[in-house]
């Protein structure tokens, strides 16, 4: 059978160059996953360590500052821990399909995980954003005034948190597109 | 059919199997027929889903753009009027709803093309894209309203932010219905992505 064997020798082409890419997506999902996870562990702990007493004393204005002053700062901290929990927890399960790049049902599973925890860190993220832009601007309309103007480095901290569960969000979309590829090419 | 060959799959009777009569290409000819017809029915709850989240993403922009309220009386320390604008959040978040409200109107022909074409692995995979963008946005616009909406409902004492809910009743009420109308619209998106990556394993 020539037409049979030729035809096998194609296909077995065909399915090592699949392999190979399949490795790569693989791997480049694995370092992304480590990457995130330090974004977000370190949004965690920046939030979580706010702390500042400014050292005069004013007769209106609260002169001690936290994170869970405000309860959106604290469903952020939560968010970002279960995150970075998760993503320390979904390592194993993407060096398995380093080694085994056929692997269909464990992706889907990380597909269903990692739609869900986009949703709740990217959740976490826009909510401390609209609370950080009102501690920044104020709202004159509603009599909210900034409370940045008294506390600058609390200020600071949780703008600075933003940053690493915003790059966070966008390694997760990365993360989903790459399990999708690698989906449709077994 | 020979039944003494231990090196071949043992392929079912072809009245279950829907006519496969080559042995060499009995397991792909099974698969096909199946996969699509689960494609095609995946196909249809993705376009319904489509429908269903235009519905509340529309719904929410609408709900949030139309919430004005002014007080028939004078107070001397508050603003007797509120309308969206007054904060920027809500602002994003009229903008974000009908961005993504647009965005579905538009992706839906693109869902009736993998209806008919079941095995349109590229088309899933742009809007599996597509749909994953749409879902952060979503998700961003209903998250930043709701702690906006949580601090109306609330006040802060630790910074002195007071609640203003107190005074705008329906101003209030309208802006925590748009809020739970762009969730809804967030949880139908992960759906729908859930769903096109289940595609996308048997095309």
């Amino acid at each position: 059978m020539k037409a049979g064997g030729v035809e096998a020798g194609e296909v077995a082409k065909a399915s090592a160059a699949r392999y190979g890419i399949n490795k790569g997506v693989a791997v480049l999902d694995f370092i992304l996953r480590i990457l995130a996870f330090v974004c977000t562990l370190g949004s965690a702990i920046a939030m979580g360590t706010t702390n500042e007493t400014l050292p005069f004393f004013t007769q209106f204005i609260r002169f001690r500052a936290r994170y869970d002053d405000l309860p959106t700062f604290t469903f952020f901290v939560v968010a970002n821990s279960v995150v970075s929990a998760y993503l320390l927890l979904s390592l194993p399960l993407s060096v398995f399909h380093i080694m085994r790049s056929a692997a269909q049902n464990s992706r889907i599973v990380l597909v269903i995980f990692d739609t869900a925890m986009l949703a709740l860190l990217t959740a976490g993220a826009s909510a401390s954003a609209a609370i950080v832009y009102l501690a920044h601007k104020g709202n004159t309309k509603a009599n909210w005034f900034s409370i940045c103007q008294q506390f600058n480095s609390f200020c600071e901290r949780i703008s600075g948190s933003l940053i690493g569960s915003f790059g966070g969000v966008v390694l997760f979309v990365v993360l989903i597109l790459l399990s999708a590829i690698a989906l449709s090419r077994r | 059919m020979k039944s003494g060959d231990s090196a071949t799959i043992d392929v079912p009777d072809s009245t279950a199997s829907g006519g496969a009569t080559a042995k060499g290409k009995g397991v792909t000819v099974v698969a096909a027929p199946r996969a699509g017809g689960w494609n095609k029915g995946v196909a249809i709850f993705d376009f319904i889903l489509r429908l269903c989240a235009i519905v509340t993403a529309l719904a929410a922009a609408a709900a949030m753009g139309t919430s004005d309220e002014t007080l028939p009386f004078f107070t001397q320390f508050f603003q007797f009027q509120a309308s969206y604008d007054d904060l920027p959040t809500f602002q994003f978040f009229v903008i974000a709803m009908a961005i993504v409200g647009g965005y579905l109107v538009l992706s839906l022909p693109f869902s009736i093309v993998c209806i008919i074409r079941t095995h349109a692995a590229g088309l899933r995979m742009l809007l599996l894209v597509l749909d994953t963008m749409a879902l952060t946005l979503t998700t961003a616009a209903g998250a930043a309203a709701a702690a906006i909406v949580y601090l109306a409902h609330n006040g802060n004492p630790n910074t002195n932010w007071l609640a203003i809910c107190q005074q705008f009743g329906d101003f209030c009420q309208k802006v925590s219905g748009a809020v739970v109308a762009s969730m809804v619209t967030a949880v139908v998106f992960v759906v729908l992505v859930i769903v096109s990556a289940m595609a996308l394993r048997r095309t």
